[in-house]
């Protein structure tokens, strides 16, 4: 019920980008505009994750717009999915259908694409997303596979699994580790991920697992198993709004096991909601633009008026892609697809970005955080 | 497989029961409601979510504790804890009260069909948890730490603790209170009286409205009392929480004998236990297929719920 409020009210707001997009450029036709899109979660629970993507495109584009004064004026045109599938699929056709949308930063979140991607897959429009992390995506024997038009500049699971699993079990020796997920499309792999990363941390070993609906408030069967297990190390992969009310009642029993998450649970919130219980969770997340360059960091919150947030690193990396196939010529969307595909340049950490021909990039950047005083604590890159 | 039931019981039967008796006082706004109308009350879910909101203003905004803030000891942490039920208590029966006014009581002066409620409080239950939704930006809520949570005392391994034991006396002392008040005073016996025969009561001077107000507001306050513990226990709420536990509360009062009070109570508990049984047998992936499977059990051999028979008699 209340999901289809939300889907008309997004087939409403498409259909108002799309005009909105279309009167705009017969108003302003003598100056070169030219646009692109983000989609990620604009509104709704995930929303800080999709406002703060979206801010690191809106900088990319900022800096190219005043860098190319005069030549071209690019603007993001926001497609908000609220990172449910069943919104993305009544806000695609609208950017699908839209030729003026050369290519879209997006979509954030791996459900969402997948429900997107029949309509971007029929008007030919590149994808980069700054964190859909499904392997499936890149998958060309999947259903869900998101070839030829969807690319990313994120590390898939089957990286950020042994990343999670090496991180969460550091000092630790012999860790007898408890793993277990959400029910989630994006908990379950990842688990079996972190289970397959375990096998090759040495010393480690899996001593039991549980999986709970993320409706769940209630955790006391879950840490009953924790406690029959002997775990020292319990690693949760689903999100944080759970993983907070987990670890209160984790701390609340007594245990005083390391707990682990993955970026479901890389959230600023995570920290503010549990309290002093989450000191010292281990979680795997993105570094972030402050990790990599104060610099940069620093002329961000000066022209955002906001810090900048997750996967911001990512999302300013695949909008200039985009922007500088713009500045090469690419209006267009089929030399633009054809331009992401052979793409090969340096992204603001330092790596090479080069798309193989599923459209995964050969690097994952996943960095350790450690809770501290109610924050997460960036404590580099974990290798 | 039973290596954790076995080597958990007691901790387990704690947590159920103390989840148990959340249901309990949930599971009464459903049954009340029943009893005396023979309707679904669809909005108790929000009415319950609505009430967890009054221990989170009274613990955050009223007596200004935050996420770091040392918990509350003492006189100080009884008067909190007081005044955070009652106010749960108190959002909760004006929430109610609020859907019978607007829900429920046009429509029945109307004389409208049963189809026509039950989708106005389903629209008023939307309604109240959008309102919410917008209120906190969709965002889950954390309740600060009021009520440290000291373990008491170990018994065959178990922790006893301090807000479990709380929430398990406190809510069984409300239940029966409440069950005092049905049985016993002058409305709660004009509330039986029109759940057994509305026709019969009205005919004997019984003020309907007041009768169909007042069992909505007793709901309400059980269910605030319930969202009280919840917070207490749970120190967490989202806009959208009311739907899990209002439907386990409603499956509660189906496997207890819906319209019946002792129902809801035996009901409230065997769930509670239940879940965390199952969890730890079977993994908690199958907690909703047991706890249905034995639901449909139940009303295949007692259509009318495990209290079945005793509401012909004692209803409500």
């Amino acid at each position: 019920m209340n999901r289809k409020i939300q889907r008309s009210l997004a087939v409403v707001s498409a259909a108002a980008l799309v005009f909105g997009v279309a009167s705009a450029s017969t108003a302003q036709a003598a100056a070169k505009v030219l646009y692109i899109a983000y989609q990620g979660p604009l509104s709704g629970g995930e929303a800080s994750t999709g406002i703060d993507e979206q801010n690191a495109v809106k900088y990319a584009v900022k800096l190219f717009n005043a860098k190319n004064k005069g030549k071209f004026n690019v603007k993001v045109v926001s497609v908000d999915d609220q990172g449910d599938p069943a919104v993305a699929s009544t806000v695609a056709p609208g950017i699908g259908s839209n030729k003026n949308v050369l290519g879209v930063v997006g979509p954030a979140y791996s459900g969402a694409t997948i429900a997107s991607l029949p309509y971007y897959k029929a008007g030919g429009l590149v994808l980069i997303s700054p964190s859909a992390t499904r392997v499936s995506l890149t998958d060309p024997t999947s259903p869900d596979f998101g070839g030829p038009v969807f690319h990313r500049v994120v590390g898939k699971d089957d990286l950020q699994g042994p990343a999670l699993a090496k991180y969460a079990t550091k000092g630790v020796s012999n860790a007898k580790v408890f793993v277990f997920d959400d029910q989630s499309a994006y908990a379950v792999p990842l688990r079996g991920y972190v289970e397959a990363g375990l096998t090759k941390v040495a010393g480690a070993s899996l001593v039991g697992g549980d999986s709970v609906p993320n409706t769940a408030t209630d955790y006391s069967p879950t840490i009953a198993k924790i406690a029959t297990s002997g775990a020292t190390v319990v690693i949760y992969t689903g999100y944080y709004s759970a993983a907070a009310i987990f670890i209160k009642q984790l701390r609340d029993s007594g245990s005083k096991a390391i707990f682990a998450g993955g970026d479901g649970v890389f959230n600023q919130e995570f920290p503010k909601l549990a309290g002093t219980a989450a000191e010292g969770s281990r979680i795997t997340g993105v570094g972030g633009l402050a990790g990599i360059s104060p610099k940069l960091e620093a002329d961000f919150k000066k022209q955002m008026g906001v810090s900048s947030g997750v996967y911001s690193v990512e999302s300013y990396d695949a909008a200039n892609i985009l922007l500088e196939g713009i500045k090469k010529g690419n209006t267009t969307r089929a030399k633009m697809l054809k331009w992401v595909k052979a793409y090969k340049g340096k992204s603001v950490s330092g790596n090479t970005i080069k798309f193989d021909a599923n459209g995964d990039i050969s690097y994952g950047l996943f960095a350790g955080f450690t809770s501290k005083g109610g924050v997460l604590v960036n404590t580099g890159i974990v290798k | 497989m039973f290596v954790v039931l076995i080597d958990q019981f007691w901790s387990l039967t704690i947590a159920g029961l103390a989840l148990g008796f959340i249901y309990v006082l949930i599971s009464l706004g459903y049954t009340m409601v029943y009893g005396v109308l023979r309707m679904i009350n669809f909005a108790n879910s929000e009415i319950f979510m609505w009430g967890t909101f009054g221990t989170v203003i009274t613990n955050r905004d009223l007596y200004n504790y935050t996420q770091t803030s040392e918990p509350a000891t003492g006189w100080k942490l009884a008067l909190v804890l007081i005044t955070a039920l009652l106010m749960s208590m108190f959002i909760a029966g004006l929430t109610a009260v609020f859907v019978e006014f607007v829900a429920y009581r046009r429509l029945r002066m109307k004389g409208t069909n049963r189809l026509a409620t039950l989708i106005s409080a389903i629209g008023i239950s939307i309604v109240l948890q959008e309102v919410m939704r917008l209120l906190t930006d969709s965002r889950p809520v954390g309740s600060p730490r009021v009520l440290e949570k000291i373990i008491l005392a170990e018994v065959w391994g178990a922790n006893l603790r301090l807000d479990t034991i709380i929430t398990i006396i406190a809510a069984a002392v409300i239940f029966f209170i409440l069950e005092r008040f049905i049985k016993l005073s002058r409305m709660g016996k004009a509330i039986r009286a029109v759940s057994q025969n509305e026709d019969a009561a009205k005919l004997m001077g019984v003020n309907l409205n007041r009768v169909i107000t007042t069992t909505f507001l007793v709901g309400g306050l059980a269910t605030g009392a319930a969202a009280f513990f919840y917070t207490t226990v749970f120190e967490y709420t989202k806009f959208n929480i009311g739907f899990t536990m209002g439907l386990a509360a409603f499956t509660a009062a189906v496997l207890g004998g819906i319209g019946n009070i002792r129902g809801a109570f035996y009901g409230g508990i065997s769930l509670g236990l239940l879940e965390v049984y199952a969890s730890a047998v079977l993994g908690t992936q199958w907690k909703a297929v047991t706890v249905f499977v034995v639901l449909v059990l139940v009303l295949l051999f007692k259509p009318n719920g495990l209290f079945g028979e005793a509401v012909q008699q004692t209803r409500a």
